[in-house]
């Protein structure tokens, strides 16, 4: 009965559920713009929100981050950059709809199933966090590095053309991923006793530099052409739309949840690992993947706002983050005289119920705002070309100076950018780069753990991998997505085929 | 966009008027957290930052500023003009720069405005762990050699120092050595079983430790803890200890060397009155922080202190990359 009325909290007091619905439309915003990040506004909030109280400070908190996770989308759909790591993946299929003038379908779309998947994050978080959170604690680091090979192996899936141009760019990706101070040790890697080589080099950095500037280098080309015209008669799509990707939705929330869940992996994993699945399970797409395919859109959105709710689930059983925002989350709610751990679910039941609450209507705000001003937002699309690129380079460099304030980010941005286009010029596709760059420090690490744990004794580091049921699924499952991604999967699959045909 | 747009202001504020310490605070400052949002060190400073700031009568702008183990920002104040409006907000860690070959600044470059207060190490094990106390651990570890995973966090950190006194006292132990990227992971890893033991700060394994996630072995102290008064402390299994305690991480504000005398006061007391504020003295309690408050003469002698003390610490044990005579600093006396 506490539990239902701290559950109520949000909706019947008018200040809390205005913060919810502010902090979701500037969440939007925020998420929409490259380089401003959920968690830098969370950061800031940590101060501005000092002298509140507990429960006002939170529900601005959750508005934004559950709509910065959605405003990701924005730009990705609209102008090929994504706004937040956690939208690569939707750029993939949402940026090929807008060339063809269907924006608003594409944001209507990505509206409804983040506002979909982002209610069974929740769902999970409220009926099941216990569980979900003793199994991710399970996950040990020969774990996270299969997790981690999985993910490299969504190369495929992101190369459009020549494999090998794409194992190229992951390969490069991870090498990006390894500049600078290696955590573990602290040795210097690829720095070249460079020192501001020592940091390493911003991952947003690279992204806003690879997808912005390269985009914008890009449509230079073509600065006489006039402006697709976006055509806006269907935003909310069809019931029927709904229920044909009803299934997909549903498992790429489930990946989105679990990805969410473990510490250590967040939204962005999340996004690539369901873009991935759907590319695999759909038979057939009306359009193919890469051309604009709205299983391309549904997958990645529905995963990553199910991370949010994913993320919250070791956070509030344990208080250990899930990602970077809950991690800031955490630091909040110890300012604000709380203790986040494993008894603050039994100690303070009504702070659950409550971000339970706040979440529910946060995504509610998030549907709300993301289905009006679709129109005003398109015009963007439609914009002359010699106003449209200055903006994105605008964009681009106002965002990688915010990452960390630093101006040498500007510069791996940019230098990033040009390296962009000349790979775009070439074939060589852009998405697996960021994909090693997100993956080397999992994967590396990881390594490094499971194979000193184990004595760097390869034989034992084996048995551990097949004597755990959780290692060796993971195991089995990057051995068969190798091997259905080679040539003799494929002939054995037509032969098999042709016989069934018969 | 809101901190850009502050950043760019003060910057310009900065160009156009330069300080006089009479009017000290007469425009924003700027406070440079040396490590990531939700951390330690950026909740403690988040969370006494705004009651100094009502004793100084002016803003202070915090802005987290991460990389090289801290040493980004800490070069960075140390660049800016040493009249106040920049602070650093920092831990221990930049007294092992030298030896650790991380950078050549310290805290000897800067003047130390508070030293907030300090941590207790605490050795925590996996809730199943075949062992309950120190003194089983170090059986265990006698009995199945190089078995038991500890888990680390790089060379310098709080895990490392505690590992050298162990191998000081308790002769080289041979157990493994897994690096983390910091006490949060290394304890989520030890609760996934991921890692048997775990050296930590008091505060980030209190909440765990009370819950039943993970078991207690014994407290680097000399005193028993109030927090957790059940906890036997280090030196009642092996007096050796009180040779190298009180150790502990600490938190800090600092300004750059060179800043006028009466604006480093005026920093002081408000920080000093802003450390005395009961909520922020129950948030330290609540996290297992000891309060400390020291500023001038007695903050520059507990940091070369530490100093000496940590850094022959980790030569003694191999695991400095450039010894600390060579950087001047003398071997504590015994």
């Amino acid at each position: 009965m506490d539990s239902l009325l701290a559950f109520f909290t949000v909706f019947t007091q008018p200040n809390l559920l205005l913060l919810v619905g502010i902090g979701t439309f500037a969440g939007v915003y925020i998420g929409a713009i490259p380089g401003l990040s959920v968690t830098m506004a969370v950061s800031i909030l940590i101060s501005f929100t000092f002298s509140w109280d507990v429960y006002p400070a939170i529900s601005l908190m959750i508005g934004i981050y559950m709509g910065g996770v959605y405003g990701g989308a924005r730009t990705a759909i609209l102008l090929n950059i994504p706004g937040a790591p956690s939208a690569i993946a939707t750029a993939m299929d949402g940026y090929p709809l807008a060339q063809r003038g269907e924006a608003g379908t594409a944001i209507g779309i990505t509206t409804v199933m983040s506002f979909f998947g982002g209610f069974i994050g929740i769902a999970v978080l409220a009926v099941a966090a216990p569980f979900v959170s003793d199994f991710a604690l399970k996950f040990q680091p020969r774990d996270y590095m299969l997790l981690a090979v999985l993910g490299i192996l969504l190369v495929g899936s992101l190369s459009t053309g020549s494999l090998a141009k794409g194992i190229f760019a992951g390969a490069f990706g991870i090498a990006v991923g390894t500049v600078g101070m290696d955590p573990l040790t602290f040795t210097e890697r690829f720095t070249f006793d460079i020192p501001l080589m020592r940091s390493g080099i911003s991952f947003i950095a690279v992204m806003i530099g690879m997808f912005g500037v390269s985009e914008a280098l890009l449509q230079l080309h073509h600065i006489g052409l006039p402006a697709i015209r976006q055509k806006i008669t269907r935003i909310v799509p069809s019931w029927g739309t709904l229920r044909k990707h009803l299934p997909l939705s549903l498992q790429t929330s489930a990946i989105g949840v679990m990805i969410g869940a473990l510490p250590g992996t967040g939204g962005d994993i999340a996004a690539l690992m369901a873009y991935d699945h759907a590319k695999r399970v759909t038979k057939n797409p009306e359009r193919p993947f890469g051309k604009g395919a709205i299983e391309g859109l549904v997958a990645p959105e529905t995963a990553n706002n199910a991370a949010v709710g994913g993320a919250f689930i070791p956070m509030m059983t344990l208080g250990i983050p899930g990602d970077a925002v809950t991690a800031i989350m955490i630091g909040a709610l110890f300012i604000h005289g709380l203790n986040p751990g494993p008894m603050l679910m039994i100690d303070k039941p009504d702070m659950f119920w409550f971000i339970v609450g706040a979440l529910v209507m946060a995504n509610f705000f998030m549907l709300l705002f993301g289905l009006t001003g679709i129109r005003l937002f398109v015009k963007i699309v439609e914009m002359p070309r010699a106003v449209l690129i200055p903006l994105i380079l605008l964009l681009s460099i106002v965002g990688a100076y915010a990452v960390n304030n630093s101006i040498t980010d500007v510069y791996w941005m940019l230098g990033f950018g040009f390296f962009g286009y000349f790979m775009r010029h070439y074939g060589y596709p852009l998405g697996p780069v960021i994909l090693g760059v997100i993956l080397s420090r999992l994967l590396d690490d990881n390594w490094r753990r499971a194979i000193i744990s184990e004595r760097e004794d390869l034989g034992r580091f084996s048995w551990g991998i097949l004597s755990s049921p959780l290692s060796l699924t993971l195991f089995v499952a990057v051995v068969l997505i190798f091997v259905s991604q080679t040539p003799v999967w494929s002939r054995a699959k037509s032969v098999l085929g042709r016989r069934q045909g018969q | 966009m809101k901190k850009f747009i502050i950043g760019a202001v003060s910057a310009l504020v900065m160009a156009t008027s330069a300080a006089s310490a009479a009017d000290y605070p007469s425009k924003e400052i700027q406070g440079i957290i040396q490590w990531g949002a939700g951390g330690s060190t950026d909740t403690v400073m988040r969370s006494v930052t705004p009651h100094a700031e009502k004793a100084l009568g002016g803003t202070v702008v915090m802005q987290n500023m991460t990389g090289g183990v801290g040493a980004i920002a800490l070069n960075y104040v140390a660049g800016q003009a040493a009249d106040g409006y920049t602070l650093l907000m920092g831990a221990e860690n930049p007294l092992l720069y030298k030896v650790m070959g991380l950078g050549d600044k310290d805290y000897s470059d800067f003047i130390p405005v508070s030293i907030l207060a300090r941590g207790t190490p605490i050795l925590v094990a996996n809730k199943d762990a075949p062992f309950d106390d120190y003194a089983g651990m170090m059986a265990y570890i006698k009995e199945h050699p190089g078995e038991l995973r500890l888990g680390a966090t790089g060379p310098g950190g709080l895990p490392s120092v505690i590992t050298a006194m162990m191998n000081t006292v308790e002769g080289k132990l041979d157990v493994i050595a897994v690096p983390y990227d910091g006490d949060g992971p290394a304890l989520t890893a030890l609760q996934g079983g991921a890692i048997d033991v775990m050296p930590a700060v008091l505060g980030a394994s209190i909440e765990g430790i009370r819950a039943g996630n993970m078991k207690p072995l014994a407290i680097f102290d000399v005193a028993a803890n109030e927090k957790l008064p059940d906890v036997p402390t280090i030196t009642s299994f092996n007096d050796k200890y009180n040779e190298m305690l009180p150790w502990g991480p600490f938190f800090g504000v600092f300004v750059a060397n060179g800043t006028p005398d009466d604006v480093v006061a005026k920093l002081a007391s408000a920080y000093a009155e802003g450390a005395k504020n009961p909520e922020f003295v129950a948030l330290m309690d609540n996290r297992g922080f000891t309060m400390m408050g020291v500023s001038g003469q007695e903050a520059q002698d507990f940091l070369s202190k530490w100093q000496q003390n940590t850094t022959w610490l980790l030569q003694d044990a191999g695991l400095t990359k450039a010894s600390p005579e060579k950087f001047g600093i003398a071997r504590p006396a015994k």
